[in-house]
């Protein structure tokens, strides 16, 4: 309730609050010059001033006149002696401790976002509590001036804190975009390395006090800024593996381990620091029956589950290493060449490989950040659990299934697709049955295509669950063509593409075109990856399979839309520059409309049969009006005049689209 | 984790604009944030959707590709696997250890090795054959399984307010 107060309390603006700060701080120091002139002209008067500070004594007594320095002394002395003096000064402090962060926002940040201004809310009054808590509960100030001095401390440690905490926010945002400005990153890199250095100079500052006023007051001191050393540390030490990451060309193999470990050190070590600094609190409190303690106690009790969740975690990490390690042995480097895939998982160039049981091949650190969430083989999903629970006896089954096929087991380059069939309906009634297919895409047409004989029960399955789709295809013929292309997938785009004719002497002069014209179906479906893997599970998901290979046949027909062409136009390049990618992906946004729309008016004309004349004349004009405005955008880089163009182009359509069905509205 | 993501996403979106499938374009919203795309669909031909430029939004997470994106549509639709709010619900979106409806096997599910592209193909024949029996939006599994005649009207309504045409 009280942050709500806080939220809606007309706080002054920053320009108000700077201006009443300066003119607090202007009478007073010609309060206190009035005073020094007072003083310097009378001394004894000074008793008869309003304040009795015994200080103001030794300043009269050392006082020596028409001395300039002397009177900066007595100046400065009632400056701080005053204590109306000393809030303005305070105040004065503050105001420019925020108009310090204002301008380093400015400088560094810029605007923020909405996530990084909640963070910092959220984070200032989190401090602004717990330093309460300590200041009074735990420390039990009585002074002033101690309370002077433990807040200017963690005025400053809050200040920087909120600064490094805007750092990561901005850092993870940062990361989500490929095309940051370099100087950005030089701008949050040196912020980032300055508070390190101011958090080192603090923690000097520490020691010096520390051998004044005892090893507890250091300890407290230090903890904050120890944890401010280890946030900032770690803000720095993982922007610079990001950076170095990004800017790398081909794979980083250790990043993964890199990255993972610094995670843990710096968590753990920020989580251990604050816990021991929580504990110090409690026992130094020596109050055990306090809302303070009660406080402390509860965050101590946070922090230990977040330790003991951190330790799980890195627990289950080694597990899956070693698991790795024992079960998944590194490629060897020629099947490594022989293999032209990516890892399936980054979709990065493979240079050093894990293979699982199933042959499927993944980079070390991919594999790993999979299995500390699963266990199974990413493409065909094998379950690769040492423990088989009974419950997972579909999977055991599956596993026990994958080496029966011979293809599937031997890693040799030359084979093609694997198919096996799982029939769970023989085993238990509740059992479904699948069939998996691993269509291979490495087409290289200079390679000699060995024909392997495919184990004749496979073969049947396949030609079985071709024909459930095409029942009027005799199967010998589904067979023939199975042998060849050995895969359902490629045999049901034959037929439908009408190569596969029920007649087998038309099936015998297509074969030979064959392997050219699976090159160019399957790149459209699956083009970088290894290995596309199509389940059969029932009957509805194979429909869903043959309705995508419909949609492959669709993209292969020639189009005689001229929209279509501008679309591929765009389609084929890939802009380095982002702010083009930005254009030309809105350019092909519009046109996908633009066709849409077209066609649809289209086939409502040939629908409604009424004279299209005049409607393509209203169609014409649309497109004309609208791809003048696609010069336009292409000009101007401004974003508010795309904006405004869009805006423009659109209202076109929608009048045009309008004015349309108007007219056919009129003539039907 | 991001930097991973982020250069996956980018081979991705490079891959699709390349080689785009028919009648689908994807791509980021914002160059600044790769982890917000936009994708336009279109209906697939021979179903009541046909024509229809439905355009929705995916929502990557930091750890892509190992958790699967979320998308959601951002017009209105009205199919049994699209909730009311526009969230798609199909299998390959589901990670393999969360199961909303109970039923869907781990084959079906989300995995590294699938992709934007793959991920959009299914919400395209998910268009043309609605899976009534895992229904999000109940109202439009009854009106598809009792009233298709019904539906095929609502669909050709959907069609044209995505295409801004008047209804």
């Amino acid at each position: 309730m009280p942050m709500m107060f806080l939220d809606r309390m007309p706080l002054p603006r920053m320009k108000t609050y700077t201006m009443l700060s300066l003119m607090l701080l202007a009478s007073a120091v010609f309060h206190a010059h009035q005073v020094t002139v007072q003083v310097l002209e009378e001394p004894e008067s000074v008793f008869d001033s309003d304040r009795k500070n015994a200080s103001n004594v030794t300043d009269s007594v050392e006082f020596q006149p028409s001395n300039t320095t002397d009177s900066v002394i007595t100046f400065l002395g009632v400056m701080v002696d005053d204590p109306w003096c000393i809030w303005t000064l305070i105040n004065m402090a503050y105001c420019c401790l925020i108009l310090l962060g204002k301008g380093i926002q400015r400088l560094v940040f810029g605007d923020l976002r909405v996530s990084e201004q909640q963070h910092i809310k959220d984070k200032f009054w989190n401090f602004v509590f717990y330093k309460f808590i300590f200041v009074f509960g735990v420390m039990n100030v009585q002074y002033m001036n101690e309370m002077v001095l433990w807040c200017a401390w963690f005025s400053v440690l809050g200040f920087l804190h909120i600064l490094v905490q805007l750092g990561k926010d901005r850092f993870e945002y940062l990361s989500f975009s490929p095309s940051t400005p370099r100087w950005t990153h030089i701008r949050m890199l040196s912020l980032l390395a300055s508070i390190l250095l101011t958090s080192l100079a603090l923690l000097t500052l520490c020691t010096l006090v520390g051998l004044h006023a005892g090893l507890n007051t250091f300890a407290f001191m230090a903890a904050e800024c120890v944890l401010l050393t280890v946030r900032t540390l770690y803000v720095i030490v993982r922007y610079s593996i990001h950076l170095w990451d990004f800017n790398k060309k081909g794979v980083w193999e250790n990043r993964g381990s890199y990255m993972y470990y610094t995670e843990l050190v710096f968590e753990l070590a920020a989580l251990s620091v604050d816990f021991c600094h929580h504990l110090h609190m409690l026992l130094w409190g020596n109050i055990f029956l306090s809302m303070a303690s009660l406080v402390i106690c509860m965050q101590l009790r946070y922090l230990f589950h977040e330790m003991q969740r951190r330790v799980k975690k890195h627990k289950n990490y080694l597990r899956v290493v070693h698991h790795m390690e024992a079960n998944y042995p590194m490629a060897s480097y020629d099947v490594i060449d022989s293999n032209i895939d990516d890892c399936a998982i980054c979709w990065d160039k493979m240079e050093a490989a894990r293979v699982l049981p199933c042959n499927h091949m993944f980079h070390n650190s991919c594999l790993r950040s999979w299995l500390e969430q699963d266990t199974s083989c990413p493409t065909c999903r094998t379950s690769l659990s040492d423990s088989r629970s009974s419950s997972s006896s579909q999977a055991e089954e599956l596993t026990e299934t994958v080496p029966d096929t011979p293809e599937a087991t031997t890693p040799n380059r030359q084979q093609r697709n694997h198919f096996f069939h799982f029939d769970g309906s023989r085993y238990m009634p509740w059992l479904p049955s699948f069939s998996v297919e691993v269509t291979h895409t490495q087409l290289l047409g200079a390679e000699p295509q060995l024909q392997q004989s495919i184990q004749t029960s496979q073969l049947d399955s396949m030609a079985r669950q071709v024909q459930s789709m095409f029942p009027h295809m005799p199967i010998n013929v589904i067979m023939d063509d199975l042998r060849v292309t050995r895969s359902v997938e490629i045999t049901i785009e034959n037929i439908l593409d009408e190569r596969l004719l029920p007649a087998p002497s038309a099936q015998l002069s297509r074969t030979g075109s064959q392997p050219s014209e699976t090159l160019s179906t399957q790149v459209s479906t699956s083009s970088s990856t290894d290995d596309s893997m199509i389940f059969y599970a029932g009957g509805d998901i194979a429909d869903g399979a043959f309705l995508d290979n419909d949609e492959v046949l669709h993209s292969s027909l020639p189009d005689t839309n001229s929209a279509e062409n501008v679309l591929e136009s765009f389609g084929s390049r890939f802009s380095k520059c982002p702010t083009e990618r930005e254009v030309i992906l809105q350019k092909r946004k519009e046109s996908l409309v633009q066709q849409a729309r077209k066609k649809y008016m289209a086939k409502r004309h040939r629908q409604s049969n009424s004279g299209s004349e005049c409607c393509q004349q209203g169609e014409l004009q649309s497109t004309g009006s609208s791809s003048s405005s696609n010069q336009h955008m292409g000009e101007g880089d401004c974003e508010s005049r795309r904006r405004n163009t869009l805006e423009q182009r659109r209202s076109a359509m929608y009048l045009a689209a309008r004015q349309r069905l108007e007219s056919q509205n009129g003539l039907s | 984790m991001a930097g991973s993501a982020l250069k996956r996403l980018m081979a991705e979106y490079k891959q699709l604009t390349l080689n785009p499938p028919e009648g689908i374009i994807a791509g980021p919203i914002d160059e600044e944030n790769f982890f917000q795309w936009e994708a336009l669909i279109t209906g697939p031909e021979d179903t009541c959707f046909e024509g229809g430029v439905f355009p929705a939004q995916l929502t990557f997470p930091h750890d892509y590709p190992l958790s699967p994106p979320k998308m959601k549509f951002n017009c209105e639709m009205f199919h049994p696997n699209i909730y009311p709010d526009g969230r798609v619900c199909i299998s390959i979106l589901h990670a393999p250890g969360d199961d909303p409806m109970g039923y869907e096997s781990s084959a079906e599910r989300w995995s590294p090795v699938q992709s934007v592209e793959k991920i959009l193909l299914s919400v395209v024949s998910m268009l043309a054959e609605p899976n009534d029996e895992s229904a999000a939006n109940v109202d439009a599994a009854k009106v598809w399984r009792e009233d298709r005649d019904g539906f095929n009207k609502l669909a050709e309504k959907l069609v044209r307010k995505s295409l801004g045409l008047p209804q």
